[in-house]
């Protein structure tokens, strides 16, 4: 389980704004929300890449932010992470870059034919060929075949959360709809939880058990799908429509500049 | 005009003011990377292979043009020394003036100066890279410790690597300056080491292998300090850089200048 309490972030100006939440074990829930509303940043404080303000995140009841150096490599362990770039490691090959998803020990062991195996498994269970790929650089493949990397390196040490960022940005349609079957063929393989930022609705509303959104760095909507769907917050309904979902975007981001230019002197 | 003046002074201190806080919080930055690195060396953390692998590129790679540079210091040393010597003071003294100029000052600042170049400005480049493409949050994610993986090897490699170029340097600049003698003003090798040996002090081999010491410390040091803390993508990437290169350049230059109060008087 994973309990973000009170969550609070900000840089030049406030990102997150008491941000609480919590993602029961095995289920999967979406972030969605317009640009800049800190969907990404509440992400990376699930496994401490960004450190709240103010707040705590928890997983399985053990504060990332108050624990121990070996405790957050423990959490870290657990966490399987799939970057909005893959941000694959540039001089590895692909072979190298997902065995570096394995523990310490098992890495150490990259010639071995278990590991390779396991390097092999993970490709094919992001439908990638090892005999096409296994040798080949990041700067070799399409976005797609990056991600899908990214996701084989994020699943490799069968972990039991993945955060997923962004992982259908910049992809045509038939990625996009590969890699949202691939979402959903994990979680129903290894019953992992997950959370996946996202800007495509229609991803959010087919792959989640719940969807969350995110508004001016606060939660203006958690609930299922056919909630969401169902709901009268004319935000949360312009969402559900994807076309009137970039005119709200667009006003939510007019409202605010107006907002800022009257609170000029 | 007296407001004019009051301006120029308000706005004179707070430059000073803004250059102190910068110079104070990345002396207090490297200050606490240097603590890392060294708890990553204790605990045994960093990689042999690392270690090795930065060795062979900062140390192996770089002897060619340490060496064309040796030799062309030398060379011009030996040349402008001549020319200044022919009509009133010995021509063997020029022994000493090339040995002196080559091994306290020359060797080690333009070894050091290749190593900007070549090492220093990579490192960033690299490192900066990996910052902004999310390659060092991977490593975070995956439960890797980029201090470990990537800074404790390059400055490691750097500290154990520069000494032994500046010594080859200083035997390779001496050498070319003793050709260069004979063929510019006709000085023998046997009149050259002479002189050479006449005004030599045992320490100073030592103090310019002291120096490499220093430099091969301080290098990487600031390099990977640059790069960890890149921001902005491409441009990031490339202001980062141009801004480590000339902090390492003045840091050499200033720790050069502290060397002759502290160890020659």
């Amino acid at each position: 389980m994973i309990e973000y309490i009170d969550v609070h972030k900000a840089f030049d100006v406030p990102v997150l704004s008491g941000v609480s939440l919590t993602v029961g074990t095995r289920e999967t829930l979406s972030i969605v929300g317009p640009s800049g509303t800190g969907k990404s940043v509440l992400l990376k404080t699930t496994n401490g890449l960004l450190a709240p303000d103010l707040g705590d995140v928890r997983i399985d009841g053990v504060s990332v932010y108050h624990s121990s150096r070996d405790t957050l490599s423990a959490i870290r362990r657990k966490v399987g992470y799939v970057f909005q770039y893959a941000a694959l490691f540039d001089s590895m090959n692909v072979f190298e870059n997902v065995c570096t998803g394995l523990p310490d020990g098992e890495a150490k062991r990259a010639r071995s034919t278990e590991v390779l195996r396991k390097v092999c498994d993970a490709l094919e269970d992001v439908n990638l060929d090892p005999a096409l790929v296994l040798h080949k650089l990041p700067s070799e493949l399409s976005g797609g075949m990056r991600k899908r990397v990214g996701l084989a390196r994020a699943i490799v040490g069968r972990p039991e959360i993945l955060l997923y960022d962004e992982p259908v940005t910049g992809l045509d349609p038939v990625n996009t709809a590969t890699i949202s079957r691939l979402v959903l063929e994990i979680r129903e393989r290894t019953h992992v939880t997950s959370i996946v930022v996202t800007h495509d609705i229609e991803q959010a509303l087919e792959i989640s058990d719940r969807v969350a959104l995110l508004t001016h760095g606060k939660l203006r909507f958690v609930g299922t799908p056919a909630e969401f769907r169902a709901s009268d917050d004319p935000v949360v309904r312009a969402f559900a429509d994807r076309r009137a979902a970039a005119e709200a975007a667009l006003q939510l981001v007019e409202g605010e500049d107006e907002e800022e230019t009257e609170e000029e002197p | 005009m007296k407001t004019l003046a009051r301006r120029t002074v308000v706005g004179l201190l707070a430059h000073i003011g803004r250059t102190a806080e910068t110079v104070a919080r990345h002396a207090g930055e490297m200050t606490l990377l240097t603590w890392r690195v060294a708890a990553a060396t204790v605990t045994g953390r960093v990689a042999l292979r690392d270690v090795l692998g930065q060795l062979h590129s900062i140390g192996v790679g770089s002897i060619p043009l340490v060496a064309v540079t040796a030799v062309l210091s030398g060379v011009v040393t030996s040349q402008q020394g001549g020319y200044q010597f022919t009509s009133s003071i010995p021509l063997y003294v020029l022994g000493s003036v090339v040995t002196s100029s080559v091994v306290l000052e020359l060797g080690p600042v333009m070894t050091s100066f290749v190593l900007i170049g070549r090492v220093g400005a990579r490192i960033t480049a690299e490192l900066g890279t990996m910052k902004v493409s999310e390659q060092i949050d991977a490593l975070h994610s995956l439960g890797r410790d980029p201090v470990s993986v990537l800074a404790a090897p390059r400055i490691i490699a750097g500290t154990i690597a520069t000494p032994l170029l500046v010594g080859l340097a200083d035997g390779i600049g001496v050498f070319a300056g003793l050709v260069a003698a004979r063929f510019a003003v006709g000085l023998g090798p046997d009149s050259f080491l002479y002189g050479a040996r006449l005004y030599w002090h045992s320490w100073d081999l030592l103090y310019s292998i002291s120096k490499g010491l220093v430099f091969g410390f301080i290098i990487p040091l600031i390099s990977v300090h640059m790069g960890f803390g890149t921001r902005g993508g491409a441009e990031g990437v490339g202001r980062a850089t141009t801004a480590a290169v000339v902090f390492m350049i003045i840091t050499v230059l200033v720790l050069d200048a502290t060397f002759p109060p502290l160890f020659l008087n």
